[in-house]
């Protein structure tokens, strides 16, 4: 990565800035990464308020053909301004995303109800959060407490599941697909106690408590990865934090060791079935669906491996949609100060799906799914859910059904 | 290491690389294209100069010197690349107008005419007509963008100014995709009663669907309606991009977006694979073919430090003009610094010369003598080097 001083200023990272497209108090990743940089000075406070209207969806830097990192110049100045300055209530809360998940998935049907309920919607108003959209409803029965299946282990493959917050309390079905999917891809399949992976905490400007959590999954995670397994995320910001920031901007000493064993669920698979350690039958799924590439997936600089195992899957017709962020980026959208920002994109995003010919999209990202879901009021999968409907359509009466895939 | 196979790796995303890719994919072939970052292609005017400076591009192909790029593509194969191109522009539902064998002039933000060959079928009416008969549309605030230095050249016309509440072209062509935002626009543009035959507007017409847009301005007002590029951030260009790249996609070609290349492999005269960096495991992706697009300075494909200049990604021998003395004009202004003609000198099959390697070719700006300030050529020999260096791998695969 090179420093601000390489930017040319040739604005292909402004032609690819979301927040810029729609909210003019924004000036775009040109003014305030590379250009602002060089008045940001240490020991001098932050006047640049504007710069936490960032969603951090990587775009500018994924953009930037001089390899300058725009976003993370960013960052580092969104958290250099929250550490000298009042964070509102709203930072705090979605900082402990973590907590918050494990409070709400205890409490359940309490939580879903006030979440929903309009006094209380009155109130999150007041405190600074958006209700346009429903908030992530929790489940009691988070991925975590749920009961584990054993699996055949006839590949040699051991992984270790990096679940996150989303399909741990929000989306535990879609958790207990993918790990009974590995099992019956005959992985040896652990999920050790996990935390946040510290990306909500930095988000909202908060890197010391971002630190704790990405500390304590590394001590964790390497253990594992020196007994031989490797570690897979489906979600893919947790991915991203886990690949980029934990040995870049964390400076975790075994961050490096980490990015190296750590794979995208469906890359994993894809390579798994190149080198011949799985065999998969995929059967036909007669679906037309809209590919939501996350912003996190592109800056991941991976290709999109789900698509090529989309391409495997007979009957499914699919299309890549990667030139929009759907506006949410995790937290973001959940602040009043972004309610009109993420409206707007969350508008333009569903429209470029809705103006296709399909019946459902698919996405990766646990808030991508809430925010398009929303805007364009078609069925939202994970990607996982599709090559699970392609296993299950193929082997109906065998071992997929036993393990009662959907 | 993660391990990708393809028959054809293609590095560079931009106009021609994007147009290799294009054509080996629709042709069957698994194609990979890697790019480390959006190209300049986004920066320019979305249209495809060919070779300007005379009513023709053809006039001036045979006086072009004989080792500049279109030599070895020939007027064939060169008509054959730009009708390639228009077709495949038709499917992305960007349909661009023009014939190869004739340039034609738009109007710029300053109201000079500029030369290209062929545009987007936004600017199809945007030839500066003798008896003029225009009203300019601008937006308040707009940078770059000036309707009276435009009508102060244009007989007939006149212009009236918008406020869209927002001031950058991004911003305002993404209004232009909300329905409520267009009526409140064509509103506005209905209560004007121009008397002008001809609306023109920066190019802002929407971002996804700018033909649509246009259409309702068009039929709503009963007048022709097209758009004045504007300087970057450019939407023509950034359209041209998406709307190739999406077409990549849906042809079935894979694309490696925002990673460089670190390393290469090669045996016995072949590129075996190259290896994309990143802070997580390297990857690794093999092909049977190569192709180099990696554009010249301005992309990053060639690196010049005061007195040498390397090819960044295999480290081809690159064709420098003289000493460093020689490199540049006196006068900046004046056409042809020797320094543009730097770059991979290649064979009549678009195979890098000095190299033994079997499976690599070249395409784009990063051939030598190009000279695309000079000619304004950029577009046009990006498309049918791209086409070129293609066919030639489409023989090696097959």
């Amino acid at each position: 990565m090179m420093s601000f001083e390489h930017c040319v200023r040739c604005t292909l990272c402004v032609e690819n800035c979301p927040v810029f497209k729609v909210n003019p108090a924004f000036p775009g990743p040109k003014q305030s990464g590379p250009d602002a940089q060089r008045f940001r000075l240490d020991g001098e406070k932050s006047v640049d308020e504007w710069v936490k209207l960032c969603c951090q969806c990587k775009r500018c830097e994924v953009a930037c053909p001089y390899g300058v990192n725009v976003s993370e110049i960013i960052l580092k100045a969104q958290v250099k301004y929250s550490s000298e300055h009042f964070s509102p209530f709203a930072a705090h809360l979605f900082a402990n995303t973590h907590e918050l998940g494990r409070l709400g998935s205890i409490a359940a049907p309490i939580t879903n109800f006030l979440t929903s309920a309009s006094f209380v919607q009155g109130t999150m108003r007041l405190l600074g959060l958006s209700t346009h959209l429903p908030m992530p409803e929790y489940r009691f029965l988070s991925l975590a407490r749920g009961r584990r299946k054993k699996g055949r282990f006839k590949s040699p493959r051991k992984v270790v599941f990096f679940h996150g917050c989303y399909l741990n309390y929000n989306r535990p079905d879609i958790g207990r697909g993918i790990r009974d999917l590995l099992a019956y891809l005959g992985c040896r399949v652990a999920m050790p106690p996990q935390t946040c992976c510290g990306l909500p905490a930095l988000g909202n400007g908060d890197i010391d408590m971002a630190r704790r959590y990405a500390q304590k999954n590394a001590q964790r995670l390497v253990e594992y990865i020196d007994k031989g397994y490797s570690v897979l995320y489906a979600c893919t910001s947790c991915g991203l934090t886990l690949v980029h920031d934990y040995p870049e901007v964390f400076e975790i000493p075994e961050g490096r060791k980490i990015a190296e064993n750590t794979y995208n669920l469906h890359e994993f698979i894809l390579e798994a079935i190149e080198d011949g350690s799985i065999s998969m039958d995929f059967g036909e799924v007669n679906r037309r669906i809209a590919y939501h590439i996350p912003c996190h997936l592109r800056a991941l600089g991976i290709g999109y491996p789900a698509a090529r195992l989309f391409e495997k899957i007979p009957g499914l017709t699919f299309e890549i949609l990667e030139d929009d962020c759907c506006g949410l980026a995790g937290s973001y959208g959940f602040k009043k100060k972004n309610q009109q920002t993420s409206v707007n994109l969350g508008v333009i995003t569903a429209a470029a799906i809705t103006s296709l010919p399909v019946d459902a999209f698919a996405s990766d990202c646990g808030a991508c799914k809430m925010q398009l879901g929303h805007f364009t009021g078609l069925p939202a999968f994970d990607p996982s859910e599709i090559v699970i409907e392609s296993l299950a359509n193929r082997s109906k009466k065998k071992a997929v059904r036993k393990r009662r895939m959907p | 290491m993660s391990v990708y196979e393809y028959d054809a790796v293609i590095i560079g995303g931009g106009a021609s690389g994007l147009t290799a890719s294009l054509y080996l994919s629709s042709r069957g072939y698994k194609t990979a294209l890697i790019s480390k970052g959006d190209p300049v292609c986004c920066l320019s005017t979305g249209g495809i100069d060919v070779l300007n400076g005379s009513d023709s591009p053809f006039d001036l192909l045979a006086h072009l010197p004989e080792d500049h790029p279109y030599s070895l593509v020939g007027r064939e194969a060169l008509i054959e690349a730009l009708s390639f191109f228009m077709e495949i522009m038709g499917h992305a539902g960007l349909p661009y107008v023009g014939e190869p064998g004739k340039n034609r002039q738009i109007i710029t933000p300053i109201g000079t005419t500029k030369s290209t060959g062929l545009v987007p079928c936004t600017m199809a009416d945007a030839d500066l007509a003798e008896d003029g008969h225009l009203h300019v549309v601008s937006f308040k605030g707009i940078k770059d963008f000036y309707p009276s230095y435009i009508t102060s050249r244009i007989k007939n016309s006149a212009f009236s100014v918008f406020d869209a509440k927002v001031a950058t072209t991004l911003g305002i062509a993404a209004r232009f995709e909300d329905d409520a935002f267009l009526d409140a626009f064509i509103s506005w543009l209905h209560d004007l009663e121009i008397p002008h035959d001809r609306v023109a507007l920066p190019a802002v017409l929407g971002i996804r669907d700018p033909v649509s847009v246009m259409e309702k301005i068009s039929s709503a007002t009963g007048r022709q309606v097209f758009e004045i590029p504007t300087l970057p951030p450019s939407i023509p260009g950034l359209r041209l991009f998406r709307a190739l790249k999406r077409l990549l996609q849906a042809k079935g070609g894979h694309l490696y977006w925002g990673r460089e290349v670190s390393s290469f492999e090669s045996q016995a005269g072949r590129i075996e694979a190259v290896t994309l960096s990143t802070t997580g495991r390297p990857s690794r992706v093999e092909g049977k073919v190569f192709i180099l697009s990696t554009g010249s300075f301005v992309s990053g494909g060639l690196f010049a430090s005061r007195d040498w200049i390397r090819e960044t990604v295999f480290g081809l021998p690159v064709f420098v003009p003289g000493e460093r003395k020689d490199w540049f004009n006196t006068d900046f202004f004046a056409a042809g610094h020797a320094i543009e003609k730097a770059g991979i000198e290649v064979d009549g099959t678009f195979r890098p010369k000095l190299t033994k390697m079997d499976n690599l070719f070249a395409c784009g700006s990063i051939l030598a003598h190009s000279e695309i300030l000079k000619y304004q050529c950029g577009h046009g020999l990006a498309i049918s080097t791209g086409m070129a260096a293609a066919k030639m791998c489409e023989g090696m695969l097959s």
